[in-house]
């Protein structure tokens, strides 16, 4: 009992952490790229803990507030069950009895229950914001579970665990042992990620109000601490689906740095897509792809 | 008296469960010619008999209300009659009486609604009535190949017999189940008939084409695999079935988006849940029976409860359309709820059993190989989120869009005792797949001869690509809400309610009573700007049938090329082919 109380705590903080080390690297390494000075890389810290102390908070009704609760739980539980560390009793959470389908369930409980809250506000821009989110959403589902299914089906596994403990050694890691699905999923968890080029959901200048238009105060602060503990548990369960998941924590640093310098070079490249457009593409480029990874490697004969 | 003819209706509705739990052994009928009907209680029929025995009883309930309608409760008790002797047959004279007993009840309870018009009631009578004739047509054929009316396991039938048996009852069961293109009663029927009504005819009807379509496995032990071989690791004619099941659920889910009357969107996420069924039907293996099964118990839950929380909606307001309602949050709370848990377990978001389904039913794809219908289902149950998300923002969210939806209270107590009831199901089920494995579809898929899925433990799903626990999984989240909503109210800092509904941050301008905010019955429209998406709404079925019209008349057009207007020119033919036949009659001395 305080063995899962310490290690859920420490889950946390550490994806906390990361989250907000991360986000700093990212608007420091955005601005280098567009020649500015950009903020320190404490920023997200500072930002988060001002939005967390405010003093006062509007609210629009029990659901509105409710809803930023549900997110963070949902955040919560999804960290919680993803196995940061594998062949260690630590880090672990409740994976054991969770999986990877689960898993990227658990990661719509969010986006839902912003829904409500939003719907609740009556503002008409935030719903419009959600519909958006959905949309992309249903866009990008459909080529990140299908690169992932190829995983599972490579393994014969939906179990994270598994699927880590299936790749020892560089050679086996599924980025090469199955590039082809990693390079399905990569667009959608970018998209995922609610990064640039298809962050129109909630894209901070060009589209006036988003999903979290009517939040402020403290519940946007709760918002904030779930999206950047969100990030954080994206980013390790892709470190052990395809790059061999970690035995130390510095090792997991690596990796899901590797991971998001890539994802955030790949963002910075590219404009934003209007929504429609977000979902063609999915529909388009990353699906044929996982339409030819399933044909090269379930129905061909030589699989 | 009223209060006597209530009560007893209410017993009426207990039947299906007596029947369930003081049937022993079976019954035989011997009837004329050496034709015995045959009744009794399998473990197959014995699940859906549970569904009819939990549902029968919550729709009575707020059936009940208002003045009394003696026919309605009189055709309501005639159809429960009808599908529990559908149920219990054990020969195909018994299934198709109570087939019809309960497609003709069913057609007249449809009729006593004030809003079934002319177009909706024949598309009901007429699509069951193909689907009769359909079985009819079938269970003669069966008897001419077997001699013998009873539901068994045939084997010896060459290809072209199984084919035409499969094709005769899987076109019957694919009209009542509503599969892409046979579905065009579902909405109009589901959205016609009494507010009530449409619960069952949802939750309960659809499943009895479910019922038959598994009942075709235990015609033919092989199953679909004996039919063409395999296709990657499953039955190639299952691979068919599943793709008809799965574009079922993809059209009915971005139809059920561009709904803008809350019942008809109910009508095509019912088609497209049912998509699902379909699909792990086709697919075959015991895991994606099991899924079937626990998909139908999910999906009669559900719908359940949405159409009764639907029906006290506009039992209040008198108003069905997503743009006439709104912000009824506050004044409707338990609905509120009750629309809330069903969406979610319609969503299939964990924790709810919606989840347990759907997993069963991925996990069998996967295992089956057929990965691009697990992509094809993964799109059609992620933009379920939309209409699931419209269902609750249009009636309950956003801003109230008429003057009934100000002042509407709460739905009477006979809406809320079921919807209350169908919650506490729901959660109960998420939190213990396993029971429901162990105790009500494992029996199930015995009695079909195929391997139990099992469970190690009732909160425990388990599959050969592993499982979850939805004890951790319930008990996780609930603790994490109820820990951060309680840090969120120690910090420091206090909440301020808005001042008025119109406080918001509206592009630098204050918005008025005036100002349509209400986003309702716009939510989704968007969509059509994806081309897919858009060439999906663009077509209807309606388009698909006069274009097959078209292409009937084209080829009889061609046809009647042949035909050259002078009967003498056939008379003529017909003295020739006479003559001729009569020749080599003579000849080969016949």
């Amino acid at each position: 009992m305080i063995h899962h109380l310490l290690d859920a705590l420490a889950m946390l903080g550490m994806s906390y952490v990361i989250g907000f080390l991360f986000y700093g690297f990212y608007r420091q390494f955005n601005a280098r790229v567009q020649r500015r000075w950009g903020p320190s890389i404490w920023q997200n810290f500072f930002d988060n803990m001002k939005f967390l102390f405010k003093s006062e908070t509007v609210s629009h009704g029990a659901m509105f507030f409710f809803g930023p609760m549900i997110i963070m739980a949902g955040a919560i539980t999804t960290v919680l069950f993803v196995p940061f560390l594998k062949d260690s009793i630590w880090l672990q959470g409740f994976s054991q009895s969770g999986n990877l389908i689960l898993i990227i369930y658990l990661l719509v409980v969010g986006p839902l229950g912003n829904a409500l809250a939003v719907g609740s506000s009556g503002n008409p821009y935030g719903v419009m914001g959600v519909t958006r989110g959905l949309t992309r959403l249903m866009g990008l589902e459909v080529p990140f579970f299908l690169g992932l299914a190829l995983v599972m089906l490579q393994h014969q596994s939906a179990s994270v665990h598994v699927i880590m403990a299936a790749q020892d050694g560089i050679a086996n890691w599924n980025l090469f042992t199955n590039p082809i699905a990693f390079i399905v999923m990569l667009l959608p968890f970018i998209a995922s990620q609610n990064a640039s080029p298809f962050d129109v959901v909630g894209a901070p200048v060009e589209v006036y109000a988003g999903p979290r238009v009517e939040f402020g105060g403290r519940l946007l602060g709760i918002l904030m601490t779930q999206n950047m503990m969100m990030t954080v548990a994206k980013l390790v369960l892709i470190v052990d689906l395809f790059l061999g998941g970690a035995t130390t924590v510095p090792i997991l640093l690596v990796k899901a740095f590797a991971l998001f310098l890539l994802t955030a070079m790949i963002s910075l490249a590219f404009p934003r897509l209007k929504t429609e457009q977000t979902v063609d593409f999915f529909w388009k480029i990353p699906l044929a792809l996982g339409v030819i990874g399933v044909i090269a490697t379930v129905w061909l004969p030589w699989s | 008296m009223n209060l006597i003819v209530k009560l007893l209706f209410l017993a009426l509705s207990l039947t299906p469960a007596m029947t369930l739990l003081t049937w022993d052994g079976g019954v035989a009928w011997p009837l004329f010619g050496g034709i015995t009907l045959l009744f009794d209680l399998n473990p197959v029929p014995g699940f859906f008999l549970l569904l009819l025995a939990l549902g029968a009883p919550l729709v009575a309930l707020p059936m009940l209300r208002g003045p009394r309608d003696e026919p309605a409760y009189a055709l309501y008790a005639l159809l429960l009659l009808g599908m529990q002797l559908l149920l219990l047959a054990g020969d195909f004279i018994g299934f198709f009486v109570g087939w019809e007993i309960m497609t003709w009840s069913s057609y007249l309870l449809l009729l006593r609604s004030p809003r079934t018009n002319l177009e909706g009631a024949q598309s009901y009578i007429l699509f069951n009535l193909a689907s009769a004739f359909l079985l009819l047509a079938g269970m003669l054929v069966f008897y001419s190949f077997t001699g013998d009316f009873r539901i068994h396991a045939v084997t010896g039938l060459n290809t072209l017999q199984q084919l035409s048996l499969l094709t005769l009852f899987g076109l019957a069961f694919l009209i009542k189940v509503g599969a892409l293109p046979l579905h065009l009663w579902v909405p109009r029927s589901y959205d016609q008939a009494p507010d009530v009504f449409s619960a069952f005819l949802s939750a309960l009807m659809s499943k009895m084409g479910i019922y038959a379509l598994i009942l075709l496995l235990t015609l033919f032990p092989e199953g679909l695999a004996g039919l063409f071989g395999q296709f990657l690791k499953g039955p190639a004619a299952g691979y068919v079935l599943a793709w008809i099941g799965v574009i079922t659920s993809i059209v009915a889910t971005f139809k059920a988006i561009s709904q803008e009357d809350m019942k008809r969107l109910l009508a095509y996420s019912s088609i497209a849940q049912v998509g699902y069924i379909v699909t792990a039907i086709g697919v075959g293996s015991s895991l994606a029976i099991g899924g079937a099964l626990f998909h139908s118990l999910v999906h009669t839950l559900v719908k359940l409860l949405l159409f009764i929380a639907i029906a006290g909606i506009v039992l209040q307001t008198g108003h069905r359309r997503f743009i006439d309602l709104g912000q009824l949050i506050g004044r409707m709370p338990i609905s509120f709820f009750g629309v809330l848990i069903g969406i979610i377990g319609l969503a299939g978001m964990p924790p709810l059993p919606g989840f347990a389904s759907k997993y069963l039913i991925y996990v069998s794809l996967l295992e089956a190989h057929w990965l691009l219908l697990l992509a094809a289902m993964i799109l059609s149950s992620t933009a379920a989120f939309v209409y699931c998300y419209k269902l609750i923002y249009g009636p309950f969210l956003g801003h109230a869009n008429s003057p009934e939806a100000r002042v509407a209270t709460e739905a009477p107590w006979q809406y809320l005792v079921p919807q209350i009831v169908l919650m506490g199901l729901l959660v109960a089920l998420g939190i213990f797949p396993g029971w429901a494995i162990e105790i009500l579809i494992d029996p199930v898929l015995t009695a079909l001869g195929m391997t139990p899925i099992g469970a190690p433990a009732w909160g425990q799903l388990a599959t050969a690509y592993g499982g979850y626990d939805g004890v951790v999984l319930m008990s996780v989240f609930a603790t994490v809400f109820v820990l951060v909503t309680a840090i969120f109210f120690l910090l420091r800092g206090r909440m301020r309610q808005a001042g008025s509904p119109y406080d918001l941050s509206y592009a630098g301008e204050v918005p008025t009573a005036e100002t349509p905010l209400h986003y309702g019955a716009g939510l989704g429209r968007e969509l059509r700007r994806i081309p897919l998406v858009g060439w999906i709404l663009s077509h209807s079925t309606q388009g698909f049938y006069a274009g097959l019209v078209r292409q009937t008349q084209a080829a009889a057009g061609l046809l009647s090329g042949l035909y050259s207007g002078n009967p003498q020119t056939w008379i003529l033919l017909a003295v020739l082919i006479l003559a001729a036949t009569l020749t080599v009659q003579t000849l080969t001395g016949a």
